[in-house]
């Protein structure tokens, strides 16, 4: 176990049970990066998780305060949660199904609302857990379980979502992009308010397979690496590239959702005091 | 002689301990809403529904005076999962709906019961199914309440009030459940006792209720969730501690840690069903009139339980031996009040009868109990009183317009 691992995690639950060549592990630990970087402590974080892959693996990894909730809920809990524990940092990792399919509307709300949650949603551009089917955030034309003539259904962005809807820090990066990923996060965990970072990376087992042809570590991320780029490597444009780095940066431009339930029952409170 | 008369719940003696205070013409869902205050209510998180918008309405203004907070939901399955997880933050929290919004729910129920996490929920039942009719009431989720999550292998707590001035006790009676049960406590409360307005006393100073409301307590310690054991008054699992609690919809270890192992899903199981089961008597509240000599017993909860008590009287008067049996506590189911080896008449809002099924099975015999179902519309004293002389003088159910007896 690496050192990171050793200070934050739970010895008992670590290596992760993700199939071989998964990023869910090495991305847990660029977050552990950030945090280290941040100088916080177990206690300071609250760590939630969504169901899926990327929720499963992660779940009750943190040494601190762990939940995992239902599919797509995980804001929803933290929405709740940081009303009654406005002092912690909530990080919440969750899964492309999780966050901009089954639990969007609780995303959009939270960006809304500007809760003081990060999200860190790992797009592997699949229901991976459940084997392979397309999400919302499938390419367009590719294969999965689900769509094995091609995703017929256009799809989108979720970090173009929570920036409508009122985020005030988004970024976005994918699995090759390590120290860009530990920047970022660590921003979004200065944000006191509603954070998104999406991060995408490549299902081996099965987006590697019905998409792509192969279940080789390799051929995945140098997927993920041209369009991270936009070229491959001999020069040739994708099909499509990702735009990566800070889409939107207002970090503590308004309050928070907390504090302004604190600050109304402050001024309601006063003016009662004062007999009004 | 006069009837025997019976209220078998806590608020029985609180009425009396608490005196001071004042009297108002409020409604049920104001009575309900200064119930959840007077228990410690931190968080409410809901979504509007007639006839429990009312509720939302009063908790917007009042809990930022008590420095609480009122979160509207994006939607009733958000709501429930906020309520989960400001508990699990150390705030007592509640949510309320009508049925449309209950059936949203499920998936918080399930993971709020299977992570021991207290939370009142209200379903101010309307006819149905779906929206039915906004206005009219309805007593359809009897055992959706009961089977308020899928999978099987829980128990739930389910209590009924007929008045505004026990929808005040009764809401603090529930919130002490939630807590001495780690579990989601349901009321199930109808139209017409949420929003008719009746005398309602209220005590002037909530702290003095210290004597009657438990209060949240803070479990710091492993095991978070004990496995095989169903003892209660254990303080709920606080996430923000530093603990290192694990809450998750997945069968857990008593740590909280997902595991696929069938050891462990019958340990969680065995708590989850026996902290209630072993416990049934803590739970067991209603109200009977005149069981002793009776030759029909008259059963009903909530809003019908007022037309039909006074239908038992009546009949009574008119020379019928008639019984009232009144449920407050729905589930755990009290099998021990259907002993009596005499005719049941079972009331309920519904066509397709439901309470009526469970008294036939607890009843020594299924073929005396008797079914009168109305859908949307109150029973009428003159309909029960009919049907109480006609099971009590012939055995029979009459027949009566817009009442079904049929029960397959
Ligand atoms: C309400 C509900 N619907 C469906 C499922 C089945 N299910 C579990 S994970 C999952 C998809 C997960 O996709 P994503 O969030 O992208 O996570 P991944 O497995 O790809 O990491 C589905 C459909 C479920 N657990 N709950
Ligand atoms: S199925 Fe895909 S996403 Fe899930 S652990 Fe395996 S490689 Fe990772
Ligand atoms: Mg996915």
């Amino acid at each position: 176990m690496n050192k990171l691992a050793a200070k934050y995690l739970r010895p008992e639950l670590v290596p992760t049970k993700a199939c071989q060549g998964c990023a869910i592990g090495a991305i847990e630990n660029w977050l552990l990066q950030a945090i280290d970087e941040m100088e916080l402590k177990q206690e300071d974080v609250i760590f939630g998780a969504g169901i899926g892959c990327v929720g499963r693996q992660t779940f009750a990894t943190w040494g601190g305060d762990n939940f995992g909730a239902t599919h797509g809920r995980a804001l929803a809990v933290a929405t709740g949660l940081k009303v009654a524990r406005p002092d912690k940092k909530i990080l919440l990792v969750v899964g492309d199904g999780d966050a901009a399919s089954i639990g969007a509307s609780h995303l959009i709300h939270a960006a809304r609302r500007n809760v003081g949650v990060t999200v860190i949603c790992e797009d592997n551009m699949g229901y991976e857990s459940t084997g392979g089917q397309f999400s919302p955030t499938t390419p367009a034309g590719y294969v999965t379980n689900s769509s094995p003539y091609g995703m017929a259904e256009q799809s989108f962005d979720p970090c173009d979502v929570v920036i409508a809807a009122g985020a005030t820090f988004v970024a976005e990066t994918t699995a090759v992009q390590w120290r860009q990923t530990v920047k970022v996060v660590k921003l979004a965990m200065q944000n006191d308010g509603f954070s998104f970072v999406h991060i995408r990376f490549p299902c081996v087992q099965n987006f590697g397979a019905s998409a792509l042809g192969s279940r080789d570590p390799l051929v995945s991320m140098e997927w993920i690496y041209d369009h991270t780029k936009g070229k491959t490597d001999d020069g040739a444009e994708t099909d499509f590239a990702w735009e990566t780095g800070i889409k939107h940066d207002a970090s503590n431009s308004r309050p928070e959702y907390s504090k302004v339930l604190r600050d109304l029952n402050a001024r309601v409170r006063a003016d009662m005091a004062a007999g009004s | 002689m006069a009837l025997s008369e019976e209220l078998v719940a806590p608020w029985a003696e609180w009425q009396e301990s608490y005196q001071d205070g004042q009297r108002l013409l409020e409604a049920g869902t104001y009575a309900l809403t200064e119930g959840a205050v007077a228990a410690g209510l931190g968080v409410f998180a809901g979504y509007p529904i007639t006839p429990a918008t009312d509720i939302a309405e009063y908790m917007s203004k009042r809990l930022p005076q008590i420095d609480g907070y009122y979160l509207q939901a994006e939607d009733e399955l958000a709501g429930m999962h906020m309520c989960a997880g400001a508990s699990l933050g150390g705030q007592k929290a509640m949510t309320a709906t009508s049925g449309p919004g209950y059936t949203l729910m499920h998936d918080a129920y399930g993971w709020a019961i299977v992570n021991e996490i207290p939370v009142v929920v209200v379903d101010a039942m309307r006819v149905g199914p779906v929206s039915g009719i906004t206005g009219a009431p309805g007593q359809g989720e009897f055992y959706v309440s009961r089977y308020c999550s899928h999978g099987g292998n829980i128990e739930t707590i389910v209590l009924s009030p007929n008045s505004v001035q026990e929808t005040f006790w009764l809401t603090i009676d529930a919130f002490n459940l939630a807590e001495r049960f780690r579990t989601v406590v349901t009321i199930l409360t109808d139209q017409v006792v949420a929003d008719m307005f009746e005398d309602l006393f209220l005590p002037g100073d909530y702290g003095a209720l210290s004597d009657i409301v438990v209060p949240r307590r803070h479990n710091l310690t492993m095991p978070f969730f004990p496995a095989d054991s169903s003892e209660i008054d254990l303080p709920p699992n606080v996430i923000g501690e530093g603990t290192g609690v694990c809450v998750s919809p997945y069968t857990h270890t008593e740590e909280g840690y997902d595991i696929e192992e069938m050891e462990a899903q019958w340990s969680q199981t065995f708590r989850l069903i026996n902290k209630i089961r072993h416990h049934k008597d803590e739970i067991l509240r209603y109200e009977a009139v005149g069981l002793d000599d009776a030759e029909v017993i008259a059963v009903a909860y909530g809003a019908t339980a007022r037309t039909v008590k006074t239908a038992v009287l009546e009949a009574r008067r008119q020379g019928v031996k008639a019984g009232f049996l009144r449920l407050i506590s729905l589930w755990p189911f009290p099998d021990e009040l259907f002993e009596r080896d005499q005719p049941y008449l079972v009331c309920e809002l519904n066509y397709d009868g439901q309470l009526v099924r469970e008294v036939m099975r607890a009843a020594p015999d299924k073929n005396r109990v008797h079914f009168m179902g109305k859908s949307g519309e109150m029973h009428t004293v003159a309909e029960v009183c009919e049907a109480l002389e006609g099971v009590a003088k012939h055995q029979k159910m009459p027949q009566q317009p817009y009442i079904w007896t049929e029960v397959r």
